[in-house]
């Protein structure tokens, strides 16, 4: 089933494109993985699906964006409401400076999510469960979240970006800056959140993608080359640009 | 290879690399020298504040006899009440405390004994009563502050060997004075009057208390102007303006703001604070909102930079936990810039505390023998204090004028330290 549903995508940075007619159908409770080399706006793209690039001035995006057949591209859509129900991962990990608690009962308090401080302890735990974290901090919940090493921050991250309960979550590239324990327990994280939420994840990693992901997206200069199930395009893509960049001939 | 490192070195090579080090050995000799002159111009500095003003922390007392006599007052009552003590007339009793010194002096010559101790002497014969009501009809000792000149002769600032009518101080009363040394009846003790008393045309008299108040109040305003309207001002500018032609114009007037001279600012509170607005001449109120017109850059320009150095990532992270523009700048980017904002304010603040010539131009220059209790009563400040005791011509003020320093650039430190410590305690919490 589709969740996501993008038809003729354009984004502009002032002048300059990032993105061409980009159609893409993302499906419910299935991880995709949007692969291709740097700058090729697949960042750019996913960033579209929370409206992100609200954030720069400069930023135009074109076309539709339908999630549940609610048009995602458009003035009207209360961003905020958008934004608790699509959270999102970032490269490096970017923690509060706050406790680890408050990192992860930010989004239900400002969300108004939690009634009482007993649900708001509820929560904290099942989200930290949820991020395969809950065992390591449990006694420290009361200490900076920035002190924490680089993979339980990007777990704490996640932990926080589940904690309102999304239906779609974005991760940008979010192991780039973990050493390949961490990234690990992240992709088993992934595996177990994708019972329940929608994944799209943008990842350098060709193996990665391969080994997390039910479908995979192959972006070059902007445009979408290729979109179809991991497996095949990763043992048989149609298109000869996709074959070179898997099996590193360019990129 | 490793091991051929200096043997095939021809001597152009040789040359040039000994050429390179020579030339890191000297620059940094450079720095040092440079470090060097600062602290010594530094320590010249201090050294000259010290010597100098260290003197006016002492202050001299000449001990003599008072003999209450009821009569002398002109105390009719058996048992005088508090305001029978209060009404009474002190002149001769007080007059007949400092000629006892030398009985045998001719009555028109008693103006030199009198001359020995401060005008107010009558005043401390008075309140000593006033304190031991039961000293009334006794023979009691007292401490009288010495004069001006006396202070100097006592701490050895006035030499004795220039002729008789160059001196401030007489044969006579050099020989007084060295006869009540002799007798341990001149004390020398700490000035606790220099922190309590207001300002005085008479240096052993002379406090800083009422240009320390006008100080603290001037401040005070200052910040509570100046910092809300700083930071609201910064974090529209920052966070939620467009970034057009119009706000890079506000922002280039705002950095020329920083660099005008203060004493225009001094003519704007004069021009608009004083001639239009009819608020108090003379009152730290005034004097506070001048300095905020000055500081406000400074804090501006100091909040918008450390704005600026909050990470993206951080906003980027709330923004993404569905946070609106206004909260994630109140949770997360205003309080992790806090403590680059407070130093920011301390700056400003230690400035406008140095500050002197719009203070003068709004009238805070002016004579202030009364202890200010309230922003809007008349005061000086401890800069203008300064400036007015260097432009006397006595001894006693040019220790006073050290001594003053010292009390600003404690002040000064002091501050600092405050601003170091709440940094400190923000910096714990978001780091």
């Amino acid at each position: 089933m589709s969740k996501i549903k993008a038809e003729n995508v354009n984004v502009y940075y002032g002048s300059k494109q990032a993105l061409f007619d980009v159609s893409i159908d993302i499906a419910e409770k299935e991880v995709t993985a949007l692969i291709g080399p740097s700058g090729c706006g697949k960042s750019t793209f996913l960033r579209c699906l929370n409206r992100m690039n609200d954030v720069i001035d400069i930023c135009r995006v074109e076309g539709s964006i339908k999630m549940d057949n609610l048009e995602l591209n458009s003035r009207k859509l209360d961003v905020v409401r958008l934004r608790e129900n699509v959270g999102m991962v970032f490269q490096k990990p970017n923690p509060f400076p706050k406790t680890i608690y408050e990192n992860v009962a930010y989004g239900p308090t400002i969300h108004g999510i939690a009634q009482s401080k007993e649900e708001m302890d509820q929560i904290v735990e099942t989200s930290l469960k949820k991020a395969a974290l809950w065992n390591e901090v449990k006694d420290r919940l009361d200490e900076i979240g920035t002190g924490l090493s680089g993979g339980q921050q990007q777990r704490l991250c996640i932990a926080r970006a589940i904690s309102v309960s999304p239906e779609v979550i974005l991760m940008d590239e979010p192991c780039s800056a973990l050493d390949p324990i961490a990234t690990a327990q992240i992709e088993e994280l992934i595996d177990d959140l994708k019972k329940e939420v929608t994944i799209v994840i943008v990842t350098h990693s060709m193996s990665q993608a391969a080994r997390v992901s039910q479908k995979t997206g192959f972006f070059h200069l902007g445009k979408l080359i290729e979109f179809g199930s991991t497996d095949k395009i990763f043992k048989n893509p149609d298109k000869q640009q996709t074959q070179d960049y898997i099996t590193g001939r360019f990129g | 290879m490793l091991k051929n490192i200096g043997k095939n070195m021809n001597n152009f090579k040789k040359n040039f690399l000994k050429k390179r080090y020579n030339a890191e050995r000297r620059f940094q000799w450079y720095g040092k020298i440079a470090i060097g002159l600062a602290l010594t111009f530094l320590a010249v500095f201090m050294f000259q504040i010290f010597s100098k003003g260290y003197s006016a922390f002492q202050k001299t007392w000449i001990v003599t006899e008072v003999h209450y006599d009821k009569e002398l007052l002109l105390i009719d009552a058996e048992s005088p009440s508090k305001d029978d003590l209060e009404n009474a007339d002190y002149y001769d009793v007080a007059y007949k405390a400092m000629t006892s010194l030398d009985p045998g002096l001719p009555e028109e010559e008693d103006r030199q004994l009198i001359q020995m101790v401060s005008y107010k002497y009558e005043t401390e014969v008075k309140d000593l009563l006033l304190k031991n009501p039961d000293f009334l009809g006794k023979i009691v000792p007292i401490k009288l502050t010495a004069s001006d000149d006396i202070d100097q002769v006592h701490k050895g600032n006035y030499p004795r060997d220039i002729p008789e009518k160059n001196r401030r101080v007489n044969d006579y009363q050099l020989q007084i004075y060295d006869m009540l040394n002799e007798r341990g009846d001149i004390l020398s003790e700490f000035n606790i009057s220099f922190f309590t008393n207001p300002d005085s045309r008479e240096a052993e008299l002379a406090g800083i208390a009422s240009s320390f108040m006008g100080t603290v109040f001037s401040i005070l305003v200052c910040l509570a102007f100046s910092f809300p309207v700083a930071v609201l001002a910064a974090i529209y500018l920052e966070e939620f303006a467009p970034k057009n032609k119009f706000t890079d114009f506000i922002e280039v007037n705002i950095n020329n703001l920083a660099a005008v001279p203060s004493i225009v600012f001094g003519l704007l509170g004069l021009g608009i604070l004083l001639a239009v607005f009819n608020l108090p001449r003379s009152t730290p109120l005034v004097g506070g909102i001048t300095l905020s017109l000055m500081t406000l850059p400074t804090i501006i320009i100091a909040a918008r930079a450390s704005l600026k150095a909050v990470p993206p990532s951080i906003r980027e992270a709330a923004l993404a936990m569905g946070a609106s523009n206004m909260q994630t700048t109140m949770h997360h980017t205003v309080p992790l810039s806090m403590p680059g904002t407070l130093s920011g304010t301390i700056i400003g603040l230690a400035q406008a505390l140095g500050e002197t010539a719009p203070l003068i131009l709004i009238g805070m220059v002016a004579f202030v023998n009364t202890i200010p209790g309230t922003p809007v009563d008349p005061a000086a400040s401890l800069p203008v204090q300064i400036y007015i005791w260097s432009e006397s011509a006595e001894r006693g003020f040019v220790e006073k004028v050290s001594a003053c320093i010292m009390v600003l650039l404690a002040f000064l430190i002091l501050m600092n330290l405050a601003a170091q410590i709440v940094r400190h305690k923000f910096e714990k919490k978001w780091s």
